[in-house]
């Protein structure tokens, strides 16, 4: 994410009290101008098993170096009643642009809610994330600029989670991060989750070698595969740390669990 | 018609002459007025705003400074800005902007008191935070028009249940909230000091006002020294159960510039 | 009623051949059966006063309020047709806000009066419209010292070219009438609705007019008020009533420079002296 967006990085041009400083093209006349995005930094993860989904996600804000909270909450209840969303089964987590984030969040969750009150029933977590693929298809061309995913349970029970692009392409899948350690987070869940490059040690080698078949993970090792992510990434990624906040949704309704990381 | 596509379909020059782009902008080869334009850059500008939370409200401080480039351009300029007995906007950025958000806030406070007609000790108030939800809305529409109010600013102040309130916002729309918050320069030489009185939600709640006080006197020094677009008058509010205690016309006290002996290069010595 | 009959009274605009509107005179009518309205303008501040009749016991008390704020310190009593006194408001804040807009300061009191009685005079002009059911009160205290124009940034030169003269006083307490005909003139104390006369009458007893030495003070006034709202009740004693009242003070005042309701304590107080007054003179008649 870091990669596509502009951070103010400290340069040699005068400093200004707010965050977009002035594009300038080295040599040529200078321009200003206005860049409506910026990138806030953090990181996000999710992780189904057969009964619960986890969200997570650090709760670090940034502007380039600097950090401008150490609690602004990547993670919110989707629906349930008031503005506490109490009763909600659906989570969403966004990250990158926390300004397009927060608007995300908050046509989604105003979505959620007139849909219970319309029908009478809860939205189906699928039904809310074609709907949240449709709101970020519709703002294509002045694109919502996060990468979102949704979590919770299906209609059988079974954890669900949906990973989107900015502008709506959206899939199911067992495990996802994104936000700025996705790179280092994602290919430790690949080996741990879908067991990739995993073979049974008692199969022969070579072209012998057969792939272990991922399982459903229990509750306990995919919360510590959350936090093995995370304080991880807090080592190398300066856009991450702070906090680490973690939504479990069971049928029993979401548990919020939160830990402390790296503050450095 | 000739063979090139792009000539097909379109009127034949030799028949109709050539096309008159005389309706289109002149940026198209017409001579139409331009399209609008929105600011693209601030002129005027106001530098940090500083705000710490302590046990019983907030503490805001902004200098009385508003920049023409690097030149000092008004030196009284009060960018603190009282919403009600709850709330304080501080304003950093385009000047021009805080003065239409003044305008927009004053006629917001006045539509406010049109029913209740509220004695003000009591009664209901909005809140530092419907305020902050209000303005970062504003804002953030204002950046998708790509029109944007080129400011950052700070809402101090208590919220609904009377507990202290703050929160950044600025023109693009991105919010937080924090013990401590500072603007522009002040997010680099302010918040590492106030982060030491406050580096938690915790620490915040046994903070006493003299002591945040005395922390947002000591970053507005430090920014004093190290800020070129500064100024050593400024002002300060206090914003508790109490209401709001605004002064501003306040000076820095016990300024020492000894360490200026200490600084090297840039040129001007020798040695 | 000489209208009656002669058709000159069935359409709005139509003069009477000796010179009257009646529809204008019916509006006053209406504003007759209203409760009573007064406003006093005192040494330091305006006070708005309204008997408020109980329609209803089914009515939550202290609700429904009928002196409306108008901009943060001018404020509109009516008596009349309530709707009607509803719209004026609405137009007035729609002035006043506008004003805003435009100059960038507050508008003064007067020129609310002079807006307001143009748009209520132009309902006395077509035959598509009738005239406003209300007479209005207008009250407000223009400031006296300088007040910040919306958004000013800087207090320009202290002396010399473009420097202030020093001691100028402007600004004070202010209060018009408004009648049906768009009729308005400043009043020291003015009354409306149906206990009018005997309001008019306990107003011109009171020491308001500044040139004929000190005038009574905003507590004094509020005070004042009250007891004129429960004399100028006794005509119609068999209907219960309820006391609204605000008030307006200068910047350096009690309500600093706003509109408010007259904090309880006071007002109570000022309930209770009334309610004594009226018992006193009771005694004194028996």
């Amino acid at each position: 994410m870091a990669a596509m967006m502009q951070s103010a990085m400290p340069t040699s041009e005068p400093g200004y009290s707010f965050s977009q400083a002035p594009q300038s093209v080295a040599g040529g006349p200078r321009q200003h101008g206005f860049y409506p995005y910026t990138d806030n930094g953090g990181t996000t993860l999710g992780i189904t098993g057969s009964d619960f989904a986890v969200l997570a996600g650090d709760t670090r804000s940034t502007s380039g170096y600097n950090i401008n909270s150490r609690y602004a909450p990547k993670l919110f209840k989707i629906g349930g009643t008031g503005s506490a969303n109490e009763g909600a089964r659906i989570v969403l987590s966004v990250v990158g642009f926390a300004a397009d984030g927060n608007a995300l969040k908050e046509r989604l969750d105003t979505v959620v809610k007139m849909y219970k009150f319309q029908h009478n029933k809860e939205m189906s977590v699928h039904a809310c994330a074609q709907r949240l693929s449709h709101i970020l298809y519709n703002k294509r061309f002045f694109p919502y600029y996060v990468h979102a995913i949704l979590g919770g349970l299906d209609e059988n029970g079974v954890g669900a989670l949906y990973s989107y692009d900015p502008v709506g392409s959206y899939e199911r899948e067992t495990c996802r991060s994104a936000g700025a350690a996705s790179s280092l987070i994602t290919p430790f869940l690949d080996n741990q989750v879908n067991l990739k490059n995993q073979y049974d040690p008692t199969s022969g080698s070579g072209l012998e070698k057969v792939t272990k078949a991922p399982q459903p993970l229990s509750r306990q090792t995919v919360e510590e595969l959350v936090t093995d992510s995370f304080t991880s990434a807090a080592e190398r990624q300066i856009e991450v740390g702070d906090g680490l906040q973690m939504f479990i949704i069971t049928k029993d309704g979401i548990e919020e669990k939160y830990m402390e990381l790296k503050k450095d | 018609m000739n063979h090139f596509p792009v000539g097909w379909g379109r009127p034949r020059d030799d028949v109709y002459g050539a096309y008159n782009p005389s309706y289109l902008p002149q940026s198209h080869g017409g001579t139409q007025a331009n399209p609008i334009t929105h600011t693209q850059s601030p002129i005027v500008t106001g530098t940090s705003v500083l705000a710490i939370k302590y046990k019983d409200g907030v503490v805001i401080a902004a200098d009385n400074l508003a920049s023409y480039g690097s030149l000092a351009r008004f030196t009284d300029v009060k960018r603190l800005k009282q919403f009600n007995r709850k709330a304080v906007v501080g304003f950093g950025g385009d000047v021009s902007d805080m003065q239409y958000l003044d305008r927009l806030l004053n006629s917001l406070d006045v539509e406010e008191n049109y029913g209740g007609d509220a004695p003000a000790e009591s009664g209901p108030h909005m809140s530092a935070k419907n305020l902050h939800a209000y303005l970062s809305k504003v804002m953030y529409k204002r950046r998708s028009d790509f029109n944007p109010l080129w400011n950052a600013m700070l809402v101090a102040g208590l919220d609904e249940s009377d507990k202290p309130f703050l929160a950044y916002a600025d023109l693009l729309g991105t919010t937080y909230s924090s013990p401590s918050l500072a603007t522009g320069f002040g997010a680099h030489l302010a918040q590492p000091i106030m982060r030491r009185a406050v580096p938690n939600e915790a620490a915040s709640r046994e903070l006493s006002k003299e002591q945040a006080v005395e922390c947002i006197k000591e970053c507005m020094k430090v920014l004093f020294y190290r800020d070129a677009r500064s100024m050593p008058v400024y002002s300060i509010a206090v914003i508790d159960g109490k209401g709001v205690d605004l002064k501003e016309d306040e000076k820095l006290e016990n300024q020492s510039w000894a360490f200026a002996e200490q600084i090297r290069g840039y040129g001007t010595q020798t040695v | 009623m000489t209208s009656i009959g002669t058709g000159y009274d069935l359409s709005n605009s139509v003069f009477s051949p000796d010179g009257r509107n009646f529809q204008v005179e019916y509006a006053t009518k209406a504003v007759e059966n209203g409760g009573t309205a007064i406003g006093i303008r005192c040494k330091d501040g305006v006070v708005l006063a309204m008997e408020k009749l109980v329609t209803s016991r089914l009515m939550k008390k202290d609700a429904n309020k009928r002196i409306a704020t108008v901009d943060r310190n001018i404020g509109v009593v009516s008596a009349g047709l309530v709707p009607d006194g509803r719209h004026f408001v609405s137009r007035a804040r729609d002035e006043a806000s506008s004003w805003r807009s435009t100059y960038k300061a507050p508008i003064p009191v007067a020129s609310l009066a002079n807006r307001m009685g143009s748009y209520v005079q132009a309902f006395t002009l077509y035959s598509s419209v009738r005239p406003f059911g209300i007479t209005a009160i207008v009250g407000g205290f223009d400031a006296e010292t300088e007040v910040d124009v919306d958004g000013a940034v800087g207090s320009g030169p202290k002396v010399g070219s473009g420097g202030k003269t020093q001691g100028v006083k402007e600004g004070g307490p202010y209060l018009y009438m408004i009648e049906p005909s768009g009729l308005y003139w400043g009043y020291y104390g003015a009354a409306t609705g149906k206990g009018r006369q005997a309001a008019k009458a306990e107003l011109e007893k009171l020491n308001l007019d500044p040139k004929k030495g000190d005038t009574i003070s905003l507590e004094e006034g509020v005070k004042e008020a009250a007891r004129i709202i429960y004399v100028a009740h006794e005509d119609s004693k068999d209907k219960e009533f309820e006391l609204e009242m605000t008030w307006i003070s200068a910047v350096s005042g009690p309500t600093k420079g706003r509109h408010e309701d007259v904090p309880k304590e006071l007002k109570d107080e000022a309930e209770r002296l009334a309610k004594k007054a009226l018992e006193g003179d009771d005694e004194m008649e028996e």
